[in-house]
């Protein structure tokens, strides 16, 4: 049983640092509720209505971007994996990758994408 | 490390790119071309003098003689297809240059890899990281409605032939149990049901890269609404590098199960030829009339393809350069008498000879050399293309072709005589970009020297593909 | 009961092809021809890795990852052109999509 310590572990840690970040941000935080603050938040969609809305534009470009680096994980799982018998040099490859990858992402900051219009 | 000198290369090239796209400021940034372009003129020259280099990566990448010819190629024709695009008129060009030139870079670097590719996954990454760049260039212009609509439906059609690769290749992987394609060539003899399916759908997937005939719908399309200067180079550097990979899949070890896919290509040849030259006919769209010719051609280059032999493949080498010469002289022209006409119309080159008797004289070259007329390169790629199908016994393939060609030079002189007896509306000359200018030259002289002197580059073909069989 | 064999993950996956093929074909809606263009490749993954289990080889896995990434990449690009399409004409209905002929 001892082998499922370390699952009971992370799982108090996990309920811990809910119900803690809850409680503070509820004891730190101001509270001035307005009509708009209290509607129901739906990522910026009207939360009644015809579900046939046209969305704005800028979803699907910050979804596109989501979607790379989100794929980016299929090559990271199997590398983790791998990464000790492999030694300093798939940690290098995966830097470059990474780095690649990662001057896509300052581009689009450059070219205002993440920015909200 | 002196294997991947090229590759590394053009991702170094770039990186340089992209760094000068982020400090480029102002309205027009087309100065990053001009990186772009030298970088690749001194890649072309730097691949002159490589010579062969052992198989790396346990085998899934080669840098043998048949490699690095066309890598010498992909570099040349990039270079020329990026001199002639430096100057784009037109805000996306302008402001957006260092994107245009990294997906033109890009996608050469996908050529590059493609060209030494010998394992499956190698294979179809590659070949995707040319194709994908593609899509964007063609809707580079996005606020036009036809350059979009171009892009769509030459992605949609991609993209598709692609997943009918993909899946092909899975049956490929799944017969042999190994995705070198080394494992490929020793179990094609058995003649297993799984390995054939999966090679066939393969090759519809090339199929539509190179444009033969039933995939052929995207190119009249695609080239009426892309930008000229970046459809005389989509016109020619993929359906190489597609060609290069072609002979790789379905030739190199072989041996003689090669002989299975002689009624494949002859097939797709015939239908290629027929159907490229006889729609090519109607058109007064001077890039939709290239595009048909355009399809023709990769027919004459299957014909060589269905040789299956060492000088079939070295001939459609050669034709490959002739034809790379000549269709993207023959854009490049188009692009400049369209941005002085506006309009791409047949009826914008009625005149051409008196009004800029140099760019007509260059134009006519260019479609001699596709007509294949002696002496200019495209004659000796048409001659060897058919002595190589008649000596592997494919005479009634050589007849159709020789027949054809006779209907492809008809309107190929429709537009010789557009330009040399009708009458110019105007008598103005026609205004030349230096770089476009320089572009057409270097293209001009291609044609001139392979067809007064072929000896060289047939013999550098025949070296590279001998190995092959 | 005997678990599935090799021949039953090959059938599914030509199924799911079939289907992706079938909805590229009759789609008129851009979006709609994308997700039958991911079907198709969905189809090459679910063949790759029965390959790869039965005959035991870890190939076919790392094929599947770089599929599945050029999957993405294609579909990015997808989007993106659908979506300048749909600034530029207000449609992304493939039959309203005729500037050109043929």
């Amino acid at each position: 049983m001892s082998a499922y310590l370390p699952v009971l572990i992370f799982a108090v840690l996990i309920v811990a640092f809910g119900v803690v970040s809850l409680a503070v941000a509820r004891l730190a935080r101001p509270s001035r509720p307005d009509v708009v603050k209290l509607a129901n938040y739906e990522c910026g969609a009207e939360p009644i209505g015809p579900a046939w809305v046209r969305f704005p534009v800028g979803f699907y470009l910050v979804a596109l971007l989501f979607i790379i680096f989100d794929t980016l994980a299929v090559f990271l799982f199997p590398w983790a994996l791998v990464l000790k018998p492999l030694g300093l040099s798939a940690f290098w490859v995966m830097a470059a990758f990474i780095g690649i990858v990662g001057l896509g992402w300052i581009y689009a900051y450059r070219e205002g994408v993440l920015e909200w219009k | 490390m002196i294997a991947f000198a090229l590759e590394i290369g053009v991702g170094a090239l770039m990186l340089l790119v992209f760094i000068a796209t982020l400090v480029a400021r102002g309205d027009d940034r087309r100065w990053v071309g001009w990186l772009a372009a030298a970088g690749t003129l001194a890649l072309t020259l730097l691949a002159l003098p490589l010579s062969p280099a052992p198989a790396q990566l346990g085998g899934a990448f080669v840098q043998d003689g048949l490699a690095l010819f066309a890598k010498r190629l992909f570099l040349a024709a990039t270079f020329i297809g990026l001199l002639g695009g430096l100057s784009l008129p037109g805000r996306p060009f302008l402001r957006r240059a260092g994107e245009y030139h990294i997906l033109v870079l890009a996608s050469l670097l996908g050529m590059l890899v493609l060209a030494s590719a010998r394992d499956l996954v190698l294979l179809f990454v590659a070949f995707e990281l040319m194709s994908i760049p593609l899509y964007i260039l063609a809707g580079f212009a996005k606020r036009e409605a036809g350059a979009v609509e171009a892009a769509l439906k030459f992605f949609l059609v991609g993209s598709v032939s692609s997943a009918v690769m993909a899946y092909g290749l899975s049956f490929v992987y799944g017969a042999v149990r190994t995705t070198s394609l080394a494992g490929v060539a020793k179990a094609m003899p058995d003649g297993d049901g799984l390995l054939i399916l999966g090679l066939l759908a393969v090759f519809g997937g090339f199929g539509f890269k190179i444009a033969a005939f039933p995939f052929h719908m995207w190119v009249p399309d695609t080239y009426e609404a892309a930008p000229t200067p970046f459809v005389a180079w989509l016109s020619v550097t993929p359906k190489a590098a597609g060609f290069v990979a072609l002979f790789r899949v379905y030739f190199e070890g072989m041996g003689t199960a090669v002989s299975f896919w002689v009624p494949v290509a002859a097939g797709l040849a015939t239908l290629t030829i027929v159907a490229g030259n006889l729609m090519a006919l109607p058109q007064q769209n001077a890039k939709r009339l290239l595009a048909y010719s355009g399809i023709a051609h990769i027919g004459y280059m299957l014909v060589g393809f269905a040789a299956t032999s060492a000088s079939g493949t070295a001939m459609v080498l050669f034709y490959l350069v002739a034809y790379v010469f000549g269709n993207m002289g023959a854009f490049l022209v188009v692009e400049a008498v369209a941005r002085s006409e506006g309009s791409e119309h047949l009826a914008a080159f009625r005149g051409l000879a008196q009004r800029s008797p140099l760019l007509a004289l260059a134009m006519l070259l260019f479609l001699l050399s596709l007509g294949g007329i002696p002496f200019v390169a495209g004659f000796w790629a048409k001659l060897y293309v058919f002595w190589a199908a008649a000596t592997a016994g494919l005479y009634w393939l050589v007849l159709l072709g020789a027949l054809l060609t006779v209907v492809a030079l008809f309107y190929y002189l429709i537009v010789a005589k557009r330009m040399y007896i009708e009458a110019p509306p105007a008598t103005t000359r026609v205004p030349l970009e230096p770089m476009l200018a320089l572009a057409v030259l270097l293209c001009a002289l291609g044609v001139v020297i392979l067809g007064v002197y072929p000896k060289p580059l047939v013999m550098a073909a025949l070296r590279v593909a001998a190995p092959l069989f | 009961m005997a678990a599935p064999g090799l021949s039953a993950y090959l059938i599914l996956a030509a199924l799911v092809f079939t289907i992706g093929l079938f909805g590229v074909l009759t789609r008129r809606n851009a979006i709609g021809i994308l997700l039958g263009i991911e079907l198709m490749l969905n189809a090459v993954n679910i063949n790759l890795v029965a390959f790869a289990r039965f005959e035991a080889d870890l190939a076919g896995l790392v094929f599947t990852l770089f599929v599945i990434a050029i999957t993405v990449a294609e579909v990015g690009v997808g989007l993106a052109i659908v979506i300048a399409i749909f600034r530029v004409r207000r449609t992304v209905d493939a039959d309203h999509l005729n500037l050109l002929r043929g």
